[in-house]
């Protein structure tokens, strides 16, 4: 049998792959992998393609009891790993077998660790993906996080890289306090003055408590609208506009002290003035932010976010070729 | 003495509900696997479970206050 | 309409590298949301390379795009140029859509029993959501301004907050539009198929959960099936689209339990009409043209 046993289920594990893209039109978004960065590489350490499913665990990891042999690989955020209580290195390609336990202490850094086993955990695709998205109860195991006593199927494992194969040190993410993420300021930023976007970049931001895969929550804080008579249909309060699409990434200032950076699994669109979008990249770099981390928000030009992109591209071909090496 | 310690970070409270008594005041037992606090994060309360007997000796985190991964909740006694 | 709306020109927004924001108008409007409509239309039949999603809004419209396949500032030049050629609409514009007959119970006992559980969130605590909607917006009680809204058919201008939600903007001039708040803090609850409204929008929630509008009533049929077993869900697990006309028909509750029971058997089907829908007309004579499409949907 090629399952997967999950003892226990940690915080907030769920199945996820690169995402669900082409349904916004819909209301529906992405979800997929937070870190996408991390979720790529761990599929590479273990010989899977691209769009192979991985396990996205929150805070506290899961306890997985293997049943055949298989490649797996940790990355993502920094936490102890064992396997049948020894200690094995994250960022490297390791062997498992039939009753072995893979299982977590607490995290030391970042806030979300990738598990890949080779062949991927093989839960139906819906709307060609096999990531979990709660909200409605799709894709995933079930449509839900997972819980202790569950089992996964996993898809045929090809050839991986062998065991002991390791990601270089540089490719590896760094957990440095104060998270910078770089904002493309725009979209209904004319809501503000000049003084106030500058007072939301030179603001140190706190993560609260309310920051999951739906969207993150900061406070620091209190950004003033510009007084306006409220155009029609917008709805009365100061920060609502006429209901319109939200990008992934992006800010929200509903009451105008606490910002909310929308992600993955967000709602796609609503009545709340939108100021800037965080680039691409960057989400990754927020998904390893934890609550009560302290983030701050950069301006960037469009030119800087693609840039940023092509880095994180040539990134992962230097992962790839690290480990075909 | 040991400390128990946070697994998560969120918001701690002592008491199932506001209007709940605590799940243990400050000098009383505990048996291993017994709730002792929650931790509110991600819109969950998460039991914050002993993982060894002992006593409470002193709560180090007020009630509604933010807690860090790792920082330590409570100080726990021998029996 | 009596006067017609002049837009501004459109402003382009970059979303970070993966999105492309146009406003059309602060305002809502049908003529900034025809525009869009038109706009939006032209680009999926060009089918470029590198774009993911197309989504019309309500006076605005947004562009996923996969940044490595298709350059953003590519895209933006692309749809000034559709700006200018389509977003004008020619008087003989004609959008092939549906018309839709979307029955409604409207002061159930579902939604009134979840107001009630949140009247400290609303403005008026006093009484029903509907009671004061119609008060506001000037209306001789209430089955006064569910006539008013089962009485000339909406069109959707946008999806989205939560996969399948229809935002519909009623097809009359600005002065006989409906406006309401939404609550003053937002419910932590609300029932699936509620038929909501506000700012100047009808919704239908397509799953239970937290939500702002006011709670006017609630639809027997569903918007959403994940499961896609009805068949008006065979080619996707949404129902409304998009330009689509809904007429929401005001039922009793013995026609209410009868669709419900239609939809558990599976059997459920919603009326549709094809109708070759032409924006120009209707912002000229809107009742000759409401007259017509409630004729074709019936006929």
């Amino acid at each position: 049998m090629s399952q997967l046993n999950v003892v226990s289920g940690g915080l907030y594990t769920t199945v996820q792959d690169r995402g669900r893209p082409g349904h916004y039109r819909i209301g529906m978004p992405p979800s997929g992998a937070m870190d996408q960065y991390s979720c790529a590489v761990a599929n590479l350490l273990v010989g899977n393609p691209d769009d192979a499913a991985v396990l996205e665990a929150t805070y506290i990891g899961p306890r997985l009891e293997f049943t055949d042999r298989r490649l797996v690989a940790v990355t993502g955020a920094d936490a102890p790993v064992t396997l049948n209580d020894e200690p094995v290195e994250a960022w490297q390609t390791f062997a498992v077998g039939p009753g072995d336990v893979l299982a977590f202490a607490m995290i030391r850094g970042g806030a979300r660790v990738y598990i890949a086993i080779g062949g991927g955990v093989s839960v139906p695709r819906y709307l060609g993906s096999r990531s979990t998205y709660t909200l409605t109860g799709i894709g995933g195991h079930q449509g839900r996080k997972l819980a202790d006593g569950d089992t996964l199927p996993l898809g045929a494992a090809g050839d991986g890289p062998p065991a002991g194969s390791a990601v270089p040190e540089d490719l590896r993410l760094r957990f440095d306090s104060g998270i910078e993420l770089r904002t493309v300021i725009g979209l209904c930023s004319y809501r503000l003055t000049e003084a106030t976007l500058q007072s939301f970049l030179d603001t140190p931001w706190k993560v609260t408590k309310d920051a999951d895969r739906v969207g993150y929550r900061l406070r620091g804080g209190k950004l003033d609208f510009i007084e306006r008579e409220q155009p029609f249909g917008a709805g009365s309060d100061p920060a609502n506009v006429v209901d319109l699409g939200y990008p992934i990434g992006s800010i929200q200032v509903p009451g105008g002290d606490e910002p909310i950076v929308l992600l993955n699994d967000a709602v796609t669109g609503g009545g709340y003035a939108t100021i800037g979008t965080i680039i691409s990249v960057d989400r990754d770099r927020i998904a390893q932010a934890k609550t009560g981390d302290q983030v701050s928000f950069t301006s960037v030009d469009l030119d800087t976010a693609l840039a940023a992109r092509a880095r994180r591209r040539d990134r992962i071909e230097r992962v790839r070729g690290a480990l075909r090496s | 003495m040991t400390t128990i310690k946070a697994q998560m970070p969120g918001v701690f409270y002592r008491r199932p509900s506001p209007e709940a008594d605590p799940y243990v005041e400050e000098g009383g037992t505990i048996s291993e696997g017994q709730t002792i606090a929650l931790i509110e994060v991600m819109k969950t309360f998460n039991e914050i479970k002993a993982e060894q007997g002992g006593t409470i000796s002193k709560f180090l985190i007020a009630d509604g206050d933010e807690v860090d991964i790792g920082q330590d909740i409570a100080e726990l006694g021998s029996v | 309409m009596s006067t017609a709306i002049q837009l501004p020109p459109a402003r382009y927004e970059y979303g970070g590298d993966e999105f492309v924001f146009v406003e059309l108008d602060q305002a809502m409007s049908l003529e900034a949301n025809f525009k869009g409509m038109a706009i939006t239309k032209a680009l999926r039949e060009l089918d470029m390379e590198g774009v993911v999603d197309i989504c019309p809004s309500n006076a605005s419209y947004m562009i996923r795009l996969d940044p490595d396949r298709l350059d953003p500032r590519e895209l933006v030049a692309e749809l000034e140029r559709l700006e200018h050629s389509v977003g004008e609409l020619p008087s003989d514009y004609v959008l092939p859509t549906r018309i839709v007959d979307v029955p409604i119970l409207f002061d159930d006992p579902w939604t009134r029993e979840t107001l009630m559980r949140f009247r400290d969130n609303h403005q008026d605590p006093s009484g029903t959501d509907l009671e004061y909607a119609a008060r506001i917006n000037g209306y001789d009680g209430v089955q006064a301004i569910i006539d008013a809204m089962s009485g000339a058919p909406y069109i959707v201008t946008m999806l989205g907050f939560v996969p399948g939600l229809p935002f519909c903007y009623q097809l009359v001039p600005r002065d006989r539009q409906i406006e309401v708040p939404k609550y003053v803090r937002p419910r932590t609850d609300t029932p699936e198929r509620a038929f909501g409204f506000g700012g100047a929008f009808s919704v239908v929630y397509p799953v239970r959960g937290a939500g702002g509008y006011q709670l006017f009533g609630i639809a027997p049929a569903p918007v959403f099936d994940s499961t896609q077993t009805l068949p008006d869900f065979a080619d996707d697990i949404v129902f409304p689209r998009a330009s689509d006309i809904l007429r929401y028909r005001s039922i009793d509750m013995t026609e209410f339990e009868r669709l419900r029971g239609e939809v558990e058997a599976g059997t459920f089907r919603y009326r549709i009409r094809e109708v070759e829908f032409q924006p120009a007309a209707l912002l000229a004579d809107p009742d000759a043209v409401n007259r017509e499409l409630l004729e074709v949907l019936y006929r």
